[in-house]
């Protein structure tokens, strides 16, 4: 066993109030919960969240540069086959199962062994397709075995273990029957809880029918959703290490980094979004960049905030006690904090943020200081 | 209450003590498919995975080094058991095809159309465990600091539970037993009070009772232990992931509370049985 060398993690905590809202419910159609310091809690499960930052990163970066998670891979890269090619469709499939072998996805088989959704790389499914483009005349003239002993020498699980996509080296991937293909996630994201307690409530609702007889009395239908309203400490860590190890390069880990914490900050469940329009910001995100071990201050609300007036704000003020406090009792400095938050009624809340976390900023401010710390750390890696 | 001779420290062996803490944790040993379960305590195969993680160990690797290592855990906090709904779909709205292909290969839709895919997860929520890991003292103390600056991000079981810091409590040059027995309660400070308090009101009183020890319960890895837990790792591989079992006892410990001001006298007893043991009046 050999000690690890340096690590660079990126801690974001971040406060965001949600008035009534339903994001994430349960079987009994209402929203989740969990005990916590010995009350209740609202909870949005990591998997939504982790969700909704997948759904916002689709809006903003190119298609090209995403993963999709699908159980067509045989049909997407039959079409990439026959781009620019004048095989015909048959052939193009037949070539594609050859290569898709390779991957232990065969298609064309009765056996379900497609049974998983594979999640890839759009880039590097177009490298697959190179592989036989310009030769897909040749090889359809071939019989089966040897097409097979040709696309066996052929670099394809390569062309899925490296230049991943950010999504998956974000988000890791799991491909149960070949161990090579599997991408360990970079990020880790906890499940999401209210820093104060909270009970479920509900809202009865009756729907009248417009077209109703005037003789005629009641509600066409009557029902009842379950809401809460909760100020909710969210905590992601990402490895810049581990993202490094799995882009192979340096520029797109930092710009990884860059998206990650701007979809994580900005995205919503979208769960009941109608009913209760709960689309909001923020009120606080903090980034700290650790040499050390992801730091999780979930501890800070673990004594509930009381319920009275002004739970963001007080909210704030644990986070940052909890975490200054941290540092003095193990002494270990982050190598860089960004703050960007709402609070401007109260000097406390905000003489405590800044003793914890630094000069607050503008977000797009605090993006371009952590891209330039990043960079730093990585040129500092390399030298 | 059993009483074995606590076995001395061999030579060169020491005792990493972690913090096991968190808002979820999730310990599974039989999951698999859609129903995710945990364990009421953390398994042998969590803690090595933790620590193999924090080293940078990857699944393939060998963990030789790791499987001897011996380990006790202390319910500091029992927490509760949280069941947790979870669905997968396709978010283009499209039905769920099925695992059969049809002869063209192409999967077939579920019939009838299923949209949605129902798991269940398990979890402990509001649970503080107290785990000791007993082997040679050079191995624990590369991996206290592999904890301390981890290789990978550490998680309570599950990807998606991190724990609270502090999470290494570091090293004791004791037994196993030794180490969780004077280890003081970690449990949250709401925990402690609610305990006090709880005890007060079961002694008769209308304000709480600060006892300076109280007994928790441990399982200790033991080749003399009277139960065995399936549980041991051998492999993370994928492809040969595959676990063993390991002889443990089960106990009560008498720990230290931690309270700044203990007021044992007016429990009326000496500090031994401060705690409630109704198996005392059995004579185990």
């Amino acid at each position: 066993m050999t000690p690890p060398g340096p690590r660079t993690y990126i801690d974001i905590h971040i406060l965001q109030t949600v008035p009534p809202a339903n994001l994430n419910r349960d079987d009994q159609g209402n929203p989740k919960e969990a005990y916590f310091g010995g009350v209740r809690r609202s909870r949005v499960s990591s998997q939504a969240w982790k969700r909704a930052t997948r759904t916002h990163f689709a809006e903003r970066i190119p298609k090209q540069d995403l993963a999709t998670r699908t159980r067509r891979i045989g049909a997407a890269l039959t079409e990439r086959i026959l781009e620019g090619s004048d095989t015909d469709a048959e052939a193009g499939a037949r070539l594609a199962a050859a290569l898709l072998t390779q991957l232990k996805i065969s298609a064309g088989k009765k056996e379900g062994d497609t049974a998983y959704l594979f999640f890839y790389g759009r880039r590097q499914l177009d490298a697959l397709a190179a592989l036989v483009r310009g030769r897909a005349t040749e090889l359809s003239a071939l019989d089966d075995t040897e097409l097979a002993d040709i696309v066996k020498q052929m670099p394809v699980q390569e062309q899925f273990s490296t230049g991943h996509p950010v999504d998956v080296a974000l988000f890791g991937r799991m491909v149960a029957d070949i161990p090579a293909l599997k991408v360990d996630a970079a990020t880790q994201v906890a499940h999401a809880l209210s820093t104060h307690a909270v009970e479920l409530e509900f809202d009865y609702f009756t729907a009248v029918d417009d077209e109703q007889e005037k003789d005629e009395t009641g509600a066409g239908m009557i029902g009842t959703i379950g809401f809460n309203s909760a100020t909710l400490y969210r905590y992601a860590s990402v490895g810049l290490h581990q993202l490094q190890d799995n882009l192979t390069d340096d520029e797109a880990a930092v710009t990884a980094v860059e998206e990650f914490v701007t979809s994580f900050a900005r995205s919503m469940p979208t769960g009941y979004k109608n009913s209760f329009a709960h689309r909001t910001l923020p009120s606080l995100v903090a980034v700290v960049v650790r040499a050390d071990q992801p730091v999780n201050l979930v501890s800070a609300f673990e004594e509930p905030v009381s319920v009275t007036s002004g739970i963001a704000a007080a909210s704030a003020r644990n986070l940052a006690r909890e975490h200054t406090r941290a540092l003095d009792a193990w002494g270990d400095a982050p190598a860089f904090t960004g703050l960007c938050h709402t609070f401007t009624d109260s000097d406390d809340t905000t003489e405590l943020l800044q003793h914890a976390f630094g000069t607050p900023h503008a977000f797009p401010e605090l993006l371009i200081g952590l891209r330039a710390h990043l960079t730093d750390v990585l040129k500092q890696a390399a030298r | 209450m059993s009483h074995l001779p606590s076995a001395l420290i061999r030579p060169g062996e020491a005792v990493l003590l972690l913090r096991l803490a968190g808002p979820l944790q999730s310990w599974g040993t039989r999951s698999v498919f859609n129903r995710r379960e945990t364990n009421a305590e953390p398994t042998k195969s969590g803690v090595i995975g933790l620590l193999a993680a924090a080293c940078g160990v990857d699944r393939q690797d060998s963990l030789s080094e790791l499987l001897p290592l011996r380990l006790g855990i202390r319910v500091d906090q029992p927490g509760t058991l949280l069941r947790d709904y979870h669905t997968v779909s396709d978010y283009r709205g499209r039905p769920l095809p099925q695992a059969g292909v049809n002869a063209k290969g192409m999967q077939k839709p579920t019939s009838p159309v299923k949209h949605t895919h129902v798991t269940t997860r398990y979890y402990l929520q509001d649970a503080v465990f107290l785990a000791a890991v007993a082997g040679p003292s050079a191995l624990l103390s590369t991996l206290d600091e592999a904890v301390r600056a981890p290789a990978y991000p550490l998680a309570l079981g599950r990807r998606s539970c991190p724990p609270t810091q502090p999470m290494s409590l570091g090293m004791r040059e004791q037994t196993l037993e030794e180490s969780l027995r004077e280890e003081p309660w970690q449990s949250s400070r709401r925990a402690r009070e609610q305990h006090a308090t709880q005890l007060g009101r079961e002694r008769g009183l209308d304000h709480p009772l600060y006892p300076s020890r109280i007994d928790r319960s441990a399982t200790l890895e033991d080749t003399d232990g009277d139960d065995v837990l399936h549980d041991a790792p051998v492999s993370f591989d994928p492809h040969t992931r595959s676990f063993t079992s390991r002889r443990v006892r089960h106990t009560w410990l008498n720990i230290p509370t931690g309270f700044p001001r203990p007021d044992d006298e007016s429990i009326g007893g000496t500090p031994d049985d401060a705690g409630h043991d109704p198996f005392a009046l059995l004579g185990w």
